[in-house]
């Protein structure tokens, strides 16, 4: 049928919201692909990850970056990488540039990824993150595994006073939520 | 009248009007509830327990036992409130618990005059006789009567928070230990939580007269709070009880935000916070203990310390001429600091003898005790054991002070008795982290804990391999420590009270060592002494020692009993944080959520997802007409239902074909690329507890499918196999059960309108037959897969699209439907669809389903090993009589077949020894115009068009039934592969 395409549609619709300290903002422009290690042929994705993305592997607490490219390690021999691209292709794109160095799986629908920036984003975060956020132990460009109310999360700081939280697409509305009501509950 | 004297740290430039017991009053900010009421001359506060005793305030903190109050009204209003701390703002209204009729004149004090019959342990050897009167007579009066205070019986108006808090050093307690200790902690750089449940920090530093640094002990405190707050790395944090100590140095906190306001406004009124703590240092202080002697239990009988900060602190004097009865040094600071302050001083009573301390026109009785009291609505005077009457209207009585060690003892820590302080200091057993300083860990002096709370600082920090400069010593007034112990009056021959809150006289404690329930923890549960709400803080040592002199043990040989958490109590809706109403836990929804909404769909919680159950059109009466139409409109055209719920999991990698092979029971390896298949999977036992289908895309690329419920047990044991089982293999698995928004598309005009959506793709039957699989496009470039696979039985397919596109995708298909008249169905009746054609699902997994009992024994192949393979091999699950799984339709087609009925064999009895087997799903079929079932019967193959009895005796049913193949419509199957 040439006369009904299909739109895409951001899971929250594109939330956008300051309250307070806080910006919340959702980041549909990103795409997720999850990368696996080949069992005995980790130096070869490192070499094609190097070469192609010019990133080096991921330690299980730190990503690494590389210009448009984040590198985050999701399980000891699985990785995510997360880069901003508009169409429903990247994994053909990952999986082209690697050459079947590693396997990729698409994940860009499977989570919400949502920036929570400003002066007030600690505090809120306190409520609901079980993590230490204190720039010692979480500095820039760490990437660490949590729950937040009962649902797995992802939190990767960004900056100071930037994170970057990915959570299961499917309870983006309750997720949402919880940090909505963090910022309010810290907001005077 | 006015009991208000000069000084004090309210301000009384800020006046706050409260209301008690409905009479307008009025007080200062930084008083307490319990302040502004002595200071209004305010003695009857309560009502005890059981004998409904006058009662008045008795001390000044968290430890009180006495001054309960209701506060706050309609559905704020909370029950049990502590007078003692709770703080005055502009309106609070308080009213007093307990009584039938006023406060003053309460029709239950008839109890008292009854207390022989109401002694420890009544309740065990009365109200059972008539038995008829339990039930109706004795149980209701006994609730009415029963508990403190009353709730609103409304959901809670508040909302509370939890949080996660992470420091190398938690300083438990902000008087001058856990200052001092701050101090040194936060100026050395480490992250500190310094926490104190009062409003202010000091601790006693507030209430008594001592100097630091050579100024006012409360204003050192002040300086030291304010340099702390100027720290980046310390967090202070007041109105904050450290309620517990749980593992690995992990505490449980209560913050309170708004109860100092007379209103939240929609904040959260507390916050209960975990806090991960490297080290902890407890600086708990102590709590002050009474004196058992008769009728001390008078409004005007107060702890001697707490007078101190009435006095001190808030500026108000609990009586115009005050008697102090003690038995350590502690006691008479009370009279010299009243004195100081121009409150009248009756008479200092000391139980020690030899003691030469005077106070200049104070009346000094030594070696004697105080053995009543009289004054029923407030003290008006004692009685000594020499025979010495003396007036006064107030007693301030200090019985020792008792280390507060209980979260020392969160972790079945047990304290030890020091006999020099005739306390308990922390035992040696303390939980991880934890080290304990000044008064709590029986450091009694103020030079001693100012000390102890900057070593302690100092070692925890060396601990942690940080740097701590040598601390300078804090200069202070000081006053020695000495006490004699001194428990109860044994002359008194009126009943002497330990525990105030629940009632427990000396008298119950020593029947109670009579009647045998001797160990301290039967004491505990037969006199319920420590069993209140204020846990027994002032009465639990003084009852230990009623119990050792009664049992002729020391104090130590009758031991503790356990100190558990919280603390001091927390609201059940501070536990429960914001898991209320529809914030219980999260929700899952489908990309085709919102459509759904939009027409009409009613939901059902699957686990956590909502999914549509059945689409309801205007005139329709019931869920009966929708689902009903639903499957007569899907069987015969075409229906649409989101099945995104059901697990996906992508797995990968050279050996994954192997991989699968061996989680599955049957055959795997060989699937060619492009082909789907049923898989069937056992638990380690044989036992079947999934299926699903799984494709094949590539050499190494699958998709498996799994049930909704078990998406996650099933990724779980996957990965347990992949990771622990069979670490050679190269395979790798994620789910993808989010990422794709998947419809099943069924019905004879199924082909039809996947013609419409799919691009470019020969969707014959030649080409693409009954389980084949493709990646394709669909609408004209959207990147999808196809599976041609039935639940329903029908010809159908299942479609997905990445989830961004499932709101279009379910918009577009109902669209292209229309020429079709499709329909949306939901799990209603998907239900019924999968019922008919004889699919098992979860009503059939009970647990205990075997393969064999479904009918599938040869699929679990024997060419090849795998996960409960050999399992399933057990006699127990291969008896030749098993339990099988049968189609079931009612003889007298009208009537409605109930699933959970039991079969019997006409002509057997009734029992479960003639069981067999039971109804599991049923559902009434729009095509054949009856209820049809499936079940498990025994030996069913072989009773094909039996009659037997489907037997219901909890909903009184009996029903006839007729033995058939579970394919009730299509047994051929001829619609899902044409």
């Amino acid at each position: 049928m040439a006369d009904l395409t299909l739109k895409a549609a951001p899971i929250l619709g594109g939330v956008d919201m300051k309250r307070g300290d806080c910006h919340l903002v959702e980041r549909d422009d990103l795409a997720l692909v999850s990368i696996a290690v080949p069992l005995g042929k980790k130096t070869a994705l490192a070499k094609a990850l190097t070469s192609r993305f010019d990133l080096n592997m991921p330690d299980a607490q730190n990503s690494t970056t590389a210009g448009n490219y984040r590198l985050i390690q999701t399980t000891p021999d699985q990785m995510m990488l997360i880069f901003a691209h508009p169409t429903p292709d990247a994994d053909e794109v990952v999986q082209k540039a690697l050459s079947g160095a590693g396997y990729t799986t698409d994940q860009t629908d499977a989570w919400v990824c949502l920036e929570l920036s400003g002066t007030g984003c600690l505090a809120a975060l306190e409520r609901l993150c079980p993590l230490d956020l204190d720039q010692s132990v979480f500095p820039d460009n760490a990437a660490k595994r949590t729950t937040m109310e009962h649902m797995g999360a992802i939190a990767i700081r960004l900056a100071s006073d930037r994170f970057l939280l990915l959570s299961a697409a499917s309870s983006a509305g309750s997720f949402l939520h919880a940090l909505e009501t963090s910022i309010d509950y810290t907001t005077p | 009248m006015s009991a208000r004297i000069p000084g004090g740290q309210i301000d009384r430039n800020k006046p706050l009007n409260f209301t008690w017991n409905g009479k307008k009053m009025q007080g200062f900010q930084g008083d307490t509830l319990a302040s502004a009421l002595i200071a209004s001359g305010v003695k009857l506060v309560g009502r005890s327990f059981k004998y409904h005793r006058p009662r008045g305030i008795f001390s000044a903190g968290s430890e009180e036992p006495n001054a309960l109050v209701q506060l706050r009204k309609g559905a704020a209003q909370e029950p049990n409130t502590r007078a003692t701390v709770a703080e005055l703002f502009e309106g609070l209204e308080a009213t007093s618990q307990n009584h039938r009729g006023s406060l003053e004149n309460d029709f239950l004090a008839v109890n008292d005059l009854f207390s022989r019959f109401l002694s420890a342990g009544f309740y065990y050897k009365t109200f059972m006789w008539p038995k008829a009167f339990w039930e109706k007579i004795y149980e209701p009066a006994i609730r009415a009567a029963a508990g403190l205070g009353r709730l609103s019986m409304d959901a809670d108006p508040d909302v509370y928070d939890h949080g996660f808090l992470h420091c190398d050093l938690l300083i438990i307690g902000a008087g001058p230990t856990g200052l001092a200790a701050a101090l040194e902690a936060g100026r050395a750089g480490a992250r500190v939580i310094l926490a104190d449940e009062d409003f202010r920090p000091g601790g006693r530093l507030n209430a008594e007269t001592f100097e630091v640094a050579d100024k006012p002990g409360a204003t050192w405190a002040a300086e030291a709070a304010a340099e702390l707050a100027t720290l980046d790395n310390v967090r202070l944090m007041t109105r904050t009880t450290v309620y517990g100590a749980y593992d690995h140095g992990v505490y449980g906190a209560l913050e309170r935000k708004t109860d100092h306001l007379p209103s939240a406004n929609g904040k959260p009124r507390q916050v209960l916070w975990r806090v991960y703590s490297k080290r902890a240092l407890l600086c708990a202080g102590a709590t002050e203990r009474s004196i058992a002697f008769g009728n001390n239990d008078r409004p005007g009988v107060m702890l001697s310390g707490a007078v101190r900060t009435y006095v001190n602190r808030y500026g108000a004097t609990p009586g115009q001429k005050v008697a102090v009865f003690t038995n350590n040094d502690d006691g008479w600071r009370t009279a010299e600091d009243l004195q100081a302050k121009g409150v009248e001083i009756a008479a200092v009573i000391d139980t020690r003898t030899g003691v030469d301390r005077r106070l200049e026109g104070v009346r000094v009785e030594t070696g004697v005790s105080v053995v009543d009291t009289k004054g029923r609505k407030g003290l008006t005077q004692i009685i000594l054991s020499n025979g010495i009457t003396i007036a006064c209207d107030c007693l301030a009585v200090s019985g020792g002070w008792s280390p507060n060690v209980h979260l020392t003892c969160h972790q079945r820590g047990r304290p030890e008795w020091r006999d020099d302080l005739a306390a308990f200091v922390p035992g040696d057993d303390l939980p991880v982290g934890m080290s304990v300083a000044g008064a709590a860990n029986g450091a009694m002096t103020l030079s001693q804990a100012l000390a102890a709370g900057q070593q302690g600082a100092v070692a925890a920090l060396k601990d942690l391999g940080q740097k701590a400069p040598k601390p300078k010593a804090i200069p202070c007034s000081d006053e020695g420590f000495a006490i004699t112990p001194f428990w109860h009056a044994t002359a008194s021959k009126a009943r002497a009270w330990v525990d105030l809150q629940n009632d427990v006289t000396s008298k119950d404690i020593k029947q109670s060592e009579a009647e045998g329930f001797r160990s301290v923890e039967l004491l505990k549960r037969y006199t319920t002494l420590g069993m209140a709400t204020d846990q027994g803080k002032t009465a639990n040592v003084l009852g230990l020692a009623v119990l050792a002199e009664a049992a002729g043990k020391s104090i130590p040989e009758t031991g503790t009993t356990i100190f558990r958490p919280p603390y001091s109590p927390v609201p059940i809706g501070a536990f429960a944080g914001r898991a209320r109403g529809k914030d219980f836990r999260p929700f899952r929804l489908t990309p085709s959520h919102k459509w759904a909404k939009e027409n009409g769909a009613t939901f059902v919680e699957v686990g956590m997802w909502l999914r549509a159950q059945w689409f309801a059109r205007p005139g329709e009466k019931g869920w009966r007409d929708s689902v009903d139409r639903e499957v007569e409109m899907t069987r015969g055209s075409v229906g649409i239902c989101d099945v995104t719920t059901l697990g996906k999991i992508d797995i990968q990698g050279r050996d994954a074909a192997e991989f699968l092979n061996r989680v599955y029971a049957n055959a795997f390896a060989k699937l060619p690329v492009g082909k789907v298949r049923y898989g069937l999977m056992l638990r380690e036992d044989g036992v079947c507890y999934d299926d699903g289908t799984t494709a094949r895309l590539s050499e190494t690329h699958f998709v498996m499918t799994t049930t909704t419920a078990n998406a996650v047990t099933v990724f779980r044991n996957m990965e347990f196999a992949r990771q622990c089982l069979w670490p050679d293999l190269d395979v790798h698995l994620i789910s993808t059960t989010d990422g794709w928004a998947q419809f099943a598309v069924a019905g004879p005009n199924s082909r039809a309108l996947m013609s419409k959506v799919v691009d470019d793709l020969d969707l014959s039957n030649e080409a693409f037959p009954f389980m084949a699989c493709a990646e394709c496009t669909v609408f004209g470039g959207t990147p999808a897969r196809l599976f041609r696979i039935s639940f329903s039985g029908e010809m159908a397919y299942e479609i997905a699209v990445p989830a961004r596109f499932g709101d279009a995708m379910i918009r577009a298909l109902m669209k292209a439907g229309e020429e079709f008249n499709a329909v949306p169905y939901g799990t209603e009746a998907l239900g019924v669809m999968r019922i008919e054609k004889g699919h098992f699902a979860g009503n059939e997994l009970t647990g205990q389903t075997s393969a064999l009992m479904l009918g599938l024994g040869g699929m679990v192949s024997k060419k090849k090993d795998s996960i409960g393979s050999k399992m399933s091999e057990r006699a127990g699950m291969n008896e030749a009589d098993e339990m099988r799984l049968m189609g079931f339709r009612p003889v007298d087609r009208s009537v409605l077949l109930q699933a959970g009925a039991h079969f019997l064999t006409k002509g057997d009895p009734e029992d479960m020894a003639h069981d067999q087997g039971w109804m599991t799903s049923v559902a009434y079929s729009p095509e054949l115009g009856h209820s049809v079932g499936l079940g498990f019967l025994k030996r069913g193959p072989d009773r094909m068009g039996e009659i037997i009895r489907a037997f219901d005796p909890v909903r009184g049913k009996d029903t006839l039934v007729e033995v058939c193949s579970v394919h009730h419509i299509d047994p051929e199957g001829g619609r899902q592969r044409g």
